[in-house]
């Protein structure tokens, strides 16, 4: 099959009409599963106690904060190198579900902070720079709002989530760069210092979250293309949702 | 570089035949820093800890004030689509508009900022840190922050949406510049601090003019 | 403060967020078929 099919809106609206509830399934499943893996399974922290099963939460979102972006500056780049309408729109769909990841890596992390380091906020390197991501989210939805041609707010949206990838090592590295609270990465390629359970509760999360982000955009996209190709032949004969 | 020279150079005397706008922006600078002790109380030595990252902040505010109207008069005016049919290419006098706009707005900040630093009773050496890092660093913030306008350029929201567009950009600068000062108060040099601003602005100046460029063809289709 | 105050924040929030964002998305899928629905009253009317 010519994946070139996808590009168009009138093809992907079905395409992901009918991959999205999959998404949101396996979502479930798997949120299901690593909530029971973190919460009953995994065993208590030596030295926090219960409260270190935030991080079954902070650490997926945080992945899913920077990975959408990453994703969000990805299809940027494709809308503004092939003029594609979809990218764009593939773009606008994804970013609010990656600043609601981010605001909950930042919320999370405050609450795990307020027990282990005894403060709700500390403006360390790697906090700081996942608000500055937030803001760039923000700024990104912010600027493909702002004109009355949406295609102007495609392109200069887009524009802006590439020059805003930048944050992105910034983010990773930080802990390495400074010297920080936040302690190193213990999730390596190679290998995990952590106890296995743990970890299997924290990637059963992340791929849960990252099952849900394909889904939520999917559906989100659906809205856009029904609102940005409203006056094409294909919208109109659509039988009434 | 053959479009550098025209654009800095009617930029340049653009401002300084009218030069409200720019004494606007350094007089709003020194009010707001001038602000700070006021609200804040008298104490020298909180005084001299804030008094960095204060006049930083005031560097930031009074470059979103400035930056408004880098290309926007241009553009109503349709100047700058006629500057888009010159030959020479867009990177190059979009270089001497920021150019120009950080000789009127960065450049004279910075040779305040030893006189507002003594209202903040800083030492000689977070003065000279101060400076160092206002010199290296306003050229940035003029260059990330028309980069942000030439994005908003016509755009609803106007001035609030630069701001917040540029905000994170700008925030790797305000942490490195108002830390040199404070790492010079503090004795411990501010080496570090001043080769990381020198190589953003290296950077920013290489690649921001063609991002610049490619927000205003966005702006003009 | 009782650590189960901070996981029931925690998660707490994170279930909001989402059940929010499933909302705004239901939302968003009303307000775009209100619109094809008006665009298609429009060119009936021509």
């Amino acid at each position: 099959m010519n994946l070139f099919y996808l590009s168009s809106p009138s093809t992907f609206f079905h395409f992901a009409g009918r991959l999205a509830p999959w998404f949101f399934g396996l979502a479930a499943v798997l949120g299901a599963t690593g909530l029971y893996v973190g919460l009953v399974q995994a065993p208590t922290d030596a030295t926090q106690g219960e409260v270190y099963r935030v991080i079954f939460i902070h650490v997926a979102a945080s992945w899913m904060s920077m990975f959408i972006y990453f994703v969000m500056a990805c299809y940027g780049a494709m809308s503004l190198t092939f003029n594609s309408r979809l990218s764009a729109m593939m773009a606008r769909a994804l970013a609010p579900t990656g600043a609601m990841f981010t605001f909950v890596a930042l919320w999370t992390g405050s609450f795990w902070g307020r027990p282990t380091w005894g403060t709700y906020w500390v403006w360390d390197a790697r906090i700081t720079s996942e608000l500055v991501l937030l803001f760039l989210y923000f700024g990104y939805i912010a600027l493909a709002n702002a004109f009355e041609d949406p295609r102007r707010g495609d392109r200069a949206s887009s524009l802006l989530a590439i020059v805003g990838v930048v944050n992105l090592p910034i983010i990773y590295f930080s802990v390495q760069w400074w010297n920080t609270l936040h302690q190193g990465s213990s999730v390596k390629l190679t290998g995990s210092s952590m106890h296995v359970t743990m970890l299997t509760g924290m990637l059963l999360m992340a791929f849960s979250f990252w099952m849900y982000a394909i889904g939520a955009a999917l559906t989100r996209v659906r809205s856009i293309i029904l609102e940005r190709e409203r006056r094409t032949r294909w919208v109109r004969a659509l039988r009434p949702a | 570089m053959s479009g550098f020279g025209w654009a800095f150079a009617r930029d340049l005397t653009l401002a300084l035949r009218h030069p409200g706008g720019t004494m606007l922006t350094l007089a709003f600078f020194v009010l707001v820093a001038s602000l700070f002790p006021l609200g804040v109380g008298a104490d020298p030595q909180l005084l001299a800890r804030i008094g960095p990252g204060v006049i930083w902040v005031c560097a930031l505010l009074a470059a979103f004030l400035s930056l408004g109207s880098l290309f926007a008069d241009d553009f109503a005016d349709g100047t700058l689509e006629q500057m888009m049919l010159s030959p020479d290419p867009v990177f190059a006098w979009v270089s001497g508009k920021i150019a120009a706009h950080w000789m009127v707005s960065g450049l004279p900040l910075t040779l305040l900022s030893p006189l507002l630093g003594l209202q903040y009773g800083l030492s000689s050496e977070a003065l000279g840190a101060l400076a160092a890092a206002l010199l290296l660093g306003t050229p940035v913030l003029s260059l990330l922050g028309s980069a942000c306008a030439a994005l908003s350029l016509g755009a609803r929201g106007g001035g609030t949406l630069l701001a917040l567009l540029a905000l994170p950009l700008f925030v790797p600068v305000l942490i490195f510049g108002a830390g040199a000062a404070d790492a010079a108060a503090n004795g411990l040099g501010a080496g570090p601090h001043l080769s990381l601003l020198g190589a953003m602005l290296l950077a920013a100046a290489v690649a921001v003019p063609f991002a610049g460029a490619a927000a205003i063809r966005i702006a003009l289709d | 403060m009782d650590h189960n105050f901070y996981l029931a924040m925690s998660y707490g929030a994170t279930a909001v967020a989402i059940a929010a964002e499933l909302v705004f998305l239901a939302l968003g899928r009303a307000r775009a078929w209100k619109q094809v629905n008006e665009e298609r009253e429009l060119e009936a009317q021509d």
